[in-house]
């Protein structure tokens, strides 16, 4: 009998583009390692001020260095990220209380829709790529056959679809046909915006209208609150933290790059950012 | 025939603990990698002062995270690296200069001996296991007494600024040359990344030496 997941707590913000590395690498592997992944929706800006700590951005040098480093991180994760020219002031004058306060409520009431609306608010900050042109869920060979919109990359793309090795599509742009998407980096301070998120999900509108009118209420302000403050207490200096509770101990670990280090501690495989999936447990 | 060795220069200083990480990784792949491992001897003072960084331990929870951190990636990489309690003034009392002049004096002399004689120095810092690097003492004393000539002193700035201008704002830094493009890669965690921008073969921290090209 398999001993009890362990649980990591994923503390992230959509502001965060770090945080999104992080979270899709934990999303690979929730169904690889014995744990249980918890997605804990939190405010950067609030762990910045509570710790005294800055942005990176805002040293020119790291600036520079950012734009690259994620760059290179998305391609090498898989993870279609870009980081606009002015990604700093998207940080700094939009921010994320709305879509984290979103995200919170969607915890709160629908769980199992967290990752996939977690997501496509990544994806409206930080891609420009359709999320129906990438799709990041581990599908089986019958998920791709009946999915009308990647029968488009069975033509075009020379995967191995038949091998059991999936990996997750990131669709080269000169391939697609021209229906393709421009800019997606949208203001996800708009309620349009999250809402539209939420539909891509697979909300539907009532459901979404409805969480977005308890965006102010007092539970869900609490909940994140209550939610960026653990963060602190575990030390936090930014996003993303993940936190690992093994054998009684706490392990916290801060940035997507930690995550090599996270399976050592788990005394599980490390098998890069995009595992294989045919080693899924069913 | 094998394609020609990829160049990747090293900037690090050992007054820096996760250069001394990034270092061991690098020295254990440069065996298994089509790769010319130049280490470039730096200032890491100077490196935060160019690029107006402060070290991080100044915030006091990443000064606390970095304890924890630097344990963990010691025992994950397999270096024996332990921070004492009072390290941050280790590194802001004691500073570097001497000892990165004297690793650039090595460098210009006897290069071969410089792998060795860092991870001495690094030992000496921040590792109660101390070794002896091999150097004889007429070596390691003709060498203190280059460390203030304007050779030496020229040469571990020029290599700083070389770091600079690379865009660093910390230690380490790895630079790769590939296909005539440059990447500059910051941090002991760049490592697999490193290895996908080679086309090379990520096998953890602790690579099996039995892959060892021969």
């Amino acid at each position: 009998m398999t001993p009890a997941p362990r649980t990591l707590e994923l503390f992230y913000d959509v502001l965060s583009p770090y945080s999104w590395l992080g979270f899709e690498v934990l999303c690979r592997y929730k169904k690889l390692w014995n744990i249980n992944l918890q997605l804990r929706p939190s405010l950067i800006a609030a762990i910045m001020k509570d710790s005294g700590n800055q942005p990176p951005a805002l040293l020119p040098r790291k600036a520079q260095y950012l734009q690259n480093d994620i760059r290179l991180l998305g391609q090498h994760i898989q993870v279609p990220i870009q980081l606009p020219k002015d990604f700093f002031s998207v940080i700094l004058e939009k921010g994320s209380l709305s879509a984290m306060r979103f995200l919170t409520a969607v915890n709160l009431e629908h769980p199992k829709m967290l990752e996939k609306v977690s997501r496509e608010l990544w994806m409206r900050v930080w891609s420009r790529v359709r999320t129906e042109l990438w799709e990041p869920a581990w599908e089986t060979l019958d998920g791709v056959l009946t999915l009308p919109r990647t029968i488009s990359s069975i033509l075009v793309l020379p995967f191995p679809l038949f091998t059991g090795l999936l990996v997750p599509r990131l669709h080269p742009l000169h391939l697609l046909p021209a229906v393709f998407s421009s800019s997606q980096d949208e203001d996800i301070s708009e309620p349009k915006s999250i809402l539209a998120a939420a539909e891509k999900a697979g909300m539907s509108t009532e459901q979404a209208q409805g969480l977005l009118e308890k965006i102010s209420t007092p539970k869900v302000k609490n909940e994140l609150r209550d939610t960026t403050n653990a963060a602190c207490k575990y030390g936090a200096f930014g996003l993303p933290v993940t936190v690992a509770h093994l054998d009684g101990q706490t392990h916290m670990l801060f940035g997507s790059d930690r995550m090599e280090l996270l399976a050592h501690l788990l005394g599980e495989k490390w098998m890069g950012p995009v595992p294989p999936a045919i080693n899924a447990k069913i | 025939m094998t394609p020609a060795p990829r160049t990747l220069e090293l900037f690090y200083d050992v007054l820096s603990p996760y250069s001394w990480l990034g270092f061991e990784v690098l020295c254990r792949y440069k065996k298994l990698w089509n790769i010319n491992l130049q280490l470039r001897p730096s200032l890491i003072a100077a490196i935060m002062k160019d690029s107006g960084n402060q070290p991080p331990a100044l915030l006091p929870r990443k000064a606390q995270y970095l304890q924890n951190d630097i344990r963990l990636l010691g025992q994950h990489i397999q270096v024996p690296i332990q921070l004492p309690k009072d390290f941050f003034s280790v590194i802001l009392e004691k500073g570097s200069l001497s000892a990165m002049r004297f690793l650039t004096a090595v460098n210009l002399e006897h290069p071969k001996m410089l792998e060795k004689v860092s991870r001495e120095l690094w030992m000496r810092v921040w590792s109660r296991a101390a070794e002896k690097a091999g150097m004889s003492t007429e070596q390691a004393q003709g060498l203190l007494e280059k460390i203030s000539t304007p050779k030496v002193k020229n040469e571990l700035r020029d290599t700083t600024n070389a770091a600079c201008k690379y865009g660093a704002f910390g230690l380490p830094v790895t630079v790769a040359h590939l296909d005539g493009q440059t990447h500059m890669l910051f941090g002991s965690d760049r490592m697999e990344l490193l290895a996908h921008l080679l086309g090379e073969k990520w096998m953890g921290p602790v690579p099996p030496a039995i892959n060892a090209k021969i």
